[in-house]
């Protein structure tokens, strides 16, 4: 696949169109009409004093503190600990809605997981030349390690969390897979707690779908991926410890599945079995839901100077006697350069037409593509493949012609390196800024779980970009979060 | 069944709790008692500074405001109550998914008073409510775990932490105080009332013994009575009790090592007589305790956290 000059017209035309809409509001619709999905909210919020609003606000800044949801800001005499900025004005999806993104992200991890278990195997889409080879295979996540080794379920990636974001003319479209250790669902998990304690009246009357079977749901997930050799596998979860900033998430997930939080250095591996610790001696681990990235898990296989992970590690997972989920080398489906054939990979294996559509994506490796990217650096989002949290980007409506410049120069040195998207206006959800009610972007992050069978749990993180205008939502970056109310039209099951 | 790992956090997060409520106390009966310019004032404030284990405790009784606020907020002293309750939280916070949510607020309460920017501003502008108030929540904080963790191994772990760190610091607080080191014995009505106050044990002291303030009715009291909490022997009980119900799964060498000590550390006191240890003089019999408490907490981390793998492998 080349970048015709068809295909850069078509989408000179799609990002000048773009520009020209505002941003979908998720309360209001046309002519400042509430949607009617938004109307139980906006109606309590009528009833609400600002004052009455701050305070709700701080009590559920509270709930956040005590509760230890919280990060480390590391400062140079002392450390002090803050709450990530949480809104209190819960996000709304309407059921209809929903049926799309559950419908759409299922067909889509389905069809990532099968190209993982090709690419690790027979390779035949390479074959094909669906996808090129060296994209794939020169991918730094890309793990030779990997090739044909046995993942039950062909459940490469078991849990996953991706960014979907609402266009301005209001249809979902997928700006990133993340299939390697997605964070974020213990937010998701919290806001809801909170969000029930701030808003009750209106929580009960709007018939939001429950989430709290999640922990449940990745618990059975996971056991799924050992049931066929072990009838009762014990489960851990595997964190890099107290220092990492997801590190409360890890205890929040062990603590409400009932399974060890564990770290390397509990870890022991004799005769490729994996066992814990405990007081009364050596403990077999059959299921590790590993919270460390791949090059860190085993420092015999991956990076040597690891002392995160447990020596010996993968070999006892490729001798079948444990399941690390997700398993390493699931980074390469979700390589931004891998995302753009998303649509064609879905076609492939499914043969059927992508539910949810990915943002119009320029690779710079096809020389084409690249110059029309170099000739509207103003206009477009550019990535560096590798990176994430919102680091390594340049945002071009917002940029200084010199960060353009540098850019400029990144790319045409290493084009392999950088894809470029078309700025889109995330869509914007009410949130409480300084004690009043103003717009802010937001995306949605729902969590998908792949074990024997693929299950979406109706909810999501949505992220907000707290400062005005700004459309970065990483936390990293300033972002914030909210709860996310999928409301139920009477008809759905319980997940 | 539990990690190796956990338990020894469980077990830390016991003794540091234990050890910063006695320091707050400590600190409460000196600031209180040093309200009079009495000679027994300053003997209370060399006692309670000398069972802090700190070298300069004449200096130091001369100021003992100074003394109290860094033995409490100064973060750079690893004895000081902050510390103390900075590592309790640490390692709770490493073992977050093994205590309840209703237990870690309580110590997460705490620990944001002890950091708080103004904290020191607090504690100047009433000691004794600060003090007080942070023994009450860390009264709140065992009664939170009693109440709501499983009384399984975990909470076991942790008791076990307590009570073989408050053995120890009774029996210090007394060998500082009645130890053959010391040059004149107390007599003075002042100070023994304040000994019995850093050991919260006034009130249940009176009830069995009237106001009369004898030192070898305290050493009885302190060091042998069955019922009270902070007793030596009461103390020693329970870590007998809570050591024998960890490690009743234990199959595997060396490992009735902890049982066998904490049973002879407990029976040593149950058969103490008060006479026996007055004749010998107490420091010999507090030293033999004091050691024996260091062994039993050497052998439990021998046993349960820090034993040699080759023993435990798969055959």
């Amino acid at each position: 696949m080349d970048g015709s000059t068809a295909k850069t017209k078509a989408a000179d035309q799609a990002a000048g169109a773009t520009f020209a809409l505002s941003p979908y509001d998720e309360m209001l619709g046309p002519e400042q009409a509430v949607r009617p999905h938004y109307a139980a909210l906006a109606d309590r919020l009528s009833t609400l004093t600002p004052k009455e609003l701050a305070e709700r606000q701080r009590t559920l800044e509270r709930f956040f503190l005590l509760q230890g949801i919280t990060f480390t800001v590391y400062g140079a005499e002392s450390s002090t600990e803050r709450i990530i900025p949480t809104d209190l004005l819960p996000r709304i999806i309407a059921a209809e809605e929903w049926k799309t993104i559950e419908t759409g992200l299922t067909q889509r991890l389905k069809a990532l997981n099968m190209f993982l278990a090709d690419i690790y195997s027979g390779q035949q889409i390479l074959m094909d030349g669906v996808v090129p080879r060296d994209l794939v295979l020169n991918a730094p996540s890309y793990r030779r390690q990997m090739q044909n080794l046995y993942v039950p379920h062909q459940a490469y990636a078991n849990v996953c969390g991706s960014d979907l974001i609402r266009q301005p003319d209001g249809a979902f479209a997928v700006l990133e897979d993340n299939l390697r250790v997605p964070s974020g669902v213990s937010y998701m998990l919290a806001n809801r707690e909170a969000s029930k304690r701030v808003f009750p009246g209106t929580f009960r009357g709007a018939g939001v779908r429950p989430i709290d079977r999640y922990p449940d749901l990745l618990l059975t997930t996971l056991k799924s991926m050992a049931a066929d050799w072990r009838p009762n596998p014990q489960v851990v979860v595997l964190t890099p410890g107290v220092y990492n900033s997801a590190y409360f998430e890890h205890a929040y997930l062990a603590r409400l599945m009932g399974a060890p939080l564990v770290e390397g250095r509990d870890l022991v591996v004799h005769d490729n079995m994996v066992y814990m610790r405990t007081t009364t001696g050596l403990r077999r681990i059959d299921v590790i839901y590993r919270r460390v990235d791949d090059d860190f898990i085993d420092p015999l296989t991956f990076r040597r100077d690891s002392g995160l992970g447990s020596a010996g590690l993968f070999n006892a997972y490729r001798a079948g006697n444990v399941v690390i989920c997700n398993a390493p080398g699931t980074g390469v489906a979700d390589d931004k350069a891998v995302y753009a054939y998303v649509p064609e990979i879905i076609k492939y294996y499914l043969g059927e037409d992508a539910i949810l559509p990915n943002i119009e994506t320029f690779l710079c490796r096809e020389p084409a593509q690249l110059s029309h990217v170099l000739a509207h650096l103003d206009k477009f989002v550019v990535k560096a493949v590798g990176a994430s949290g919102g680091y390594g980007m340049l945002v071009g409506p917002h940029s200084t012609k010199a960060q353009q410049q540098e850019f400029a120069d990144a790319l045409k040195a290493d084009p392999d390196n950088y894809i470029a998207q078309p700025t889109i206006q995330l869509s914007t959800a009410p949130c409480l800024i300084d004690d009043a009610i103003e717009p802010r972007h937001v995306d949605l992050r729902p969590f998908i779980l792949c074990g024997e069978k693929i299950v979406v749990t109706p909810g999501a993180l949505t992220r907000v970009a707290m400062r005005k205008g700004s459309l970065v939502v990483n936390s990293s970056q300033g972002g914030g979060s909210k709860d996310t109310w999928v409301l139920t039209d009477g008809k759905d099951l319980q997940p | 069944m539990m990690l190796a790992r956990v338990a020894d956090s469980l077990y830390w997060i016991g003794r540091y709790v234990e050890r910063a409520e006695h320091m707050c106390r400590l600190s409460d009966v000196m600031l209180t008692a040093t309200l009079d310019r009495t000679e027994a004032a300053s003997e209370v404030a060399r006692m309670a500074l000398a069972a802090v284990g700190d070298p300069d405790d004449v200096l130091k009784a001369k100021n003992p405001y100074e003394a109290a606020l860094a033995l409490v907020l100064d973060r750079e002293d690893h004895g000081s109550v902050v510390s103390s309750l900075s590592r309790a939280r640490e390692n709770a916070r490493q073992v977050r998914d093994q205590i309840t949510t209703e237990t870690w607020e309580r110590l997460n309460i705490i620990h944001f008073r002890m950091t708080d920017p103004n904290a020191a501003k607090t504690f100047a502008g009433g000691s004794q409510a600060f003090l007080h108030d942070t023994i009450a929540d860390l009264h709140l904080f065992k009664g939170a775990a009693d109440a709501t963790m499983s009384h399984g191994e975990g909470w076991r772990f942790m008791m076990l932490g307590v009570y073989l760190e408050r053995a120890q610091l009774i029996g210090a607080l007394l060998e500082v105080c009645f130890g053959d080191k010391k040059r004149r014995a107390i007599t003075d009505h002042t100070a023994l009332t304040s000994l019995l106050r850093m050991a919260c044990a006034l009130e249940p002291y009176l009830r069995v013994y009237t106001a009369d303030m004898q030192p070898r009715f305290i050493q009885e009291f302190l060091l042998l009575d069955e019922d009270f909490p902070r007793s030596v022997r009461f103390c020693t009980a329970r870590i007998e009790e809570h050591l024998s119900s960890i490690s009743r799964p234990v199959e595997g060498v060396g490992l009735i090592g902890p049982d066998r000590l904490a049973g002879r550390l407990r029976a040593r006191l149950q058969y103490a007589d008060i006479d026996e240890v007055q004749a010998s003089g107490p420091t010999a019999f507090l030293g033999a305790i004091l050691d024996e408490c260091a062994a039993v907490h050497k052998s439990v981390y021998e046993a349960f956290v820090a034993y040699p793998l080759e023993q435990r492998l798969p055959a």
